[in-house]
């Protein structure tokens, strides 16, 4: 007790030395963004950390987005997100960043079968097309990161990718000029750290949302479909065609992983199951939605078809027997038995699921 | 201060103890029960028990094996399995007292995931359970496109608008004859046809006491036999009305069955 009293009465000698010297004034509220801690009268200039949430509307037919509550939208955290998505600081030489990969005029995919990296060499998947994926349940083809946050990390380090180092990264950006402040204004922090540079990834990825094709507004009588158009759609959600159980719904993906076939055994890429280490999901790979699947070529995990009609013909054919082959696609040797017209059928309806917006929005 | 700790001490038990000979606390007195109150003094009835449902998936009473070409069904077709996805709706209890208590709406159940094999009731209400009902699929007023978004059976598991829409009742899927043949048993609600149907056992169980687990199990290999013996085939089912109605016919006979324990 007596122990505090002159603490009491040292602080107030201090501050009152300390005032006769230089009167301060400022913010001295200390949960304000501007907290003076040698300000003795506050001059009504605090200001407080606050952020704008960014709405994700809920397109037709689509369940909420999953959101982390950790990593609420911002307009804030989507701007300095979709900053760093296009920013090669990212990248150990400064030449690669994530847009150039996946590039918004196919969809944010990489037009190239195979992704460069920084030193020049290749992977062996082709660059998954970036749409809707805030409604994916986990992500790369081979499902091996559950969150988009997570995801983020990987390329950056991966030596054939951006090949940096993720302490590398934090020290470009804590001493850049611009990203600092970015990051106060986004999290409210004054050190970044990598974890927030995904999550601001993250929320940007999070609004690369497509439901304009032509068929969106053709479910809402804005639109007409072609005759043949309309064959296709038929056919699409038919079982002769069966392309509906793992591209159904609105969304035009199950959220599930399948081995369609592709290969007989031995699987040169093990997918689901070099990460389950179940070898029931070997050769399994994640469904792609079929959205702008006109603009996301080639196509596969390993981008082997660059054409619809090769997938098309490669579903038309039965597709290759293995142990992991999924039961609906065991027509094997008989194939869908389409015609040359069904087939341009089907791949018809398939191009009316191109969103031109999302490709020439901002 | 100790001094006065100690006084207000014993003035509070002496103030305890004259009252505690008349005061009754009300609560639960079952020392079973997930809210047992060992303060109370008089049972009110508020006892609260936990319930779980657990679904079992057999063939001809075995255990089913994933990936197994070991099965045979009625037709003397050899078969496998390596899809098996269902939904149970209005998973209900009925009490001896005529009240019904609905567990869950609409239950998934995936073989790939065992965490869909329970339905754990927490907070049931203490009282002689008479029966127990569930709907295998959805009925027509649950089974509509889009009903059912945010369910993690959305987005695989719907059923195109084209042949009547909604959802998949269940996917049953593996190899027949050959490991280069599979079959796709999918049911639902073909051209908008209400084939759901509603199971009804008979119980007794008087969850007082214990927590309880009730068994609901699917005996995979009758969706093929009784009544109606069913051939496995390479085409699809989905818009086949007549086979939906034969599969509709033996799921009702003998498909499912109760099993929970005796006191």
């Amino acid at each position: 007790m007596k122990k505090q009293a002159l603490f009491l009465l040292c602080s107030v000698l201090f501050f009152a030395c300390k005032k006769d010297l230089a009167p301060m004034s400022g913010c001295t509220d200390n949960t304000a963004v501007n907290y003076s801690a040698d300000a003795i009268t506050d001059d009504g200039s605090c200001f407080f950390f606050s952020t704008t949430p960014f709405i994700i509307e809920t397109p037709s037919g689509f369940p909420e987005m999953n959101i982390p509550s950790n990593n609420p939208m911002t307009v804030e955290g989507v701007s300095l997100g979709e900053k760093l998505f296009k920013d090669p600081i990212l990248s150990r030489n400064n030449t690669q960043a994530c847009i150039n990969c996946h590039q918004q005029n196919f969809s944010f995919s990489d037009p190239n079968q195979y992704s460069t990296g920084i030193d020049h060499i290749q992977g062996i998947r082709n660059a998954s097309a970036l749409i809707n994926i805030g409604w994916n349940t986990s992500f790369n083809w081979d499902g091996s990161s559950l969150t988009l946050e997570e995801q983020a990390f990987e390329p950056v380090s991966n030596p054939i990718e951006m090949h940096n180092d993720w302490k590398v990264v934090e020290s470009t950006l804590n001493t850049h000029a611009d990203y600092p402040t970015l990051f106060k204004e986004a999290f409210n922090i004054d050190y970044i750290d990598s974890n927030y540079v995904v999550m601001a990834i993250a929320q940007f990825e999070r609004t690369l949302i497509s439901a304009n094709s032509k068929f969106d507004r053709y479910l809402k009588g804005e639109a007409q479909l072609t005759v043949s158009e309309l064959g296709g759609y038929a056919i699409f959600n038919s079982e002769k065609g069966d392309c509906f159980h793992c591209h159904g719904t609105q969304m035009f993906m199950d959220n599930l992983f399948h081995n369609n076939g592709l290969d007989p055994e031995p699987f040169t890429d093990l997918g689901l199951g070099k990460i389950t280490n179940n070898a029931s999901d070997n050769a399994k790979f994640k469904t792609p939605t079929l959205r702008n699947i006109e603009l996301t070529a080639p196509y596969m995990h390993d981008g082997r078809f660059s054409t619809l009609e090769e997938v098309v013909e490669h579903y038309n054919s039965g597709g290759e027997y293995s142990l992991t082959v999924d039961p609906l696609m065991k027509k094997l040797g008989v194939g869908l038995q389409l015609t040359n017209q069904e087939k341009q059928d089907l791949i018809a309806f398939l191009k009316t699921l191109t969103d031109n917006n999302f490709i020439s929005e901002k | 201060m100790k001094r006065i700790f100690v006084i207000f001490t014993t003035i509070s038990l002496v103030f305890t103890a004259c009252e505690k000979e008349e005061e009754i606390i009300e609560g639960c007195t079952d020392t079973g029960s997930v809210n047992y109150n060992s303060n109370a003094t008089n049972d009110n009835g508020s006892c609260k028990y936990n319930l779980s449902i657990n679904f079992t998936h057999t063939i001809d009473g075995n255990p089913l094996e994933i990936n197994q070409m070991i099965y045979t069904n009625t037709a003397s077709q050899n078969y496998s399995i390596q899809t098996l996805r269902y939904l149970l709706s209005d998973i209900t209890l009925h009490s001896a007292n005529g009240t019904s208590t609905l567990l869950d709406e609409v239950h998934f159940i995936t073989i790939s995931d065992p965490s869909t094999f329970n339905l754990d009731i927490q907070d049931l209400n203490s009282a002689n359970y008479i029966a127990i009902s569930f709907t295998m699929g959805l009925d027509s007023l649950k089974n509509i496109t889009n009903n059912y978004l945010n369910e993690s059976f959305f987005p695989s598991f719907s059923w195109p608008d084209f042949i009547g829409g909604g959802y998949h009742y269940m996917q049953l899927e593996g190899d027949y004859t050959t490991a280069l043949q599979g079959y796709a048993t999918h049911t639902g609600g073909t051209d908008g046809i209400d084939f759901s149907f509603t199971k009804h056992f008979p119980i007794s169980l008087n969850i007082a006491n214990a927590n309880t687990i009730v068994i609901i199990n699917m005996e995979i290999n009758n969706w093929y036999s009784n009544p109606n013996i069913i051939n496995l085939t390479t085409d699809g089912i989905m818009g086949n009305a007549n086979k939906q109605s034969l599969l509709q016919a033996n799921g009702i006979a003998d498909v499912f069955s109760i099993f929970y324990p005796i006191k």
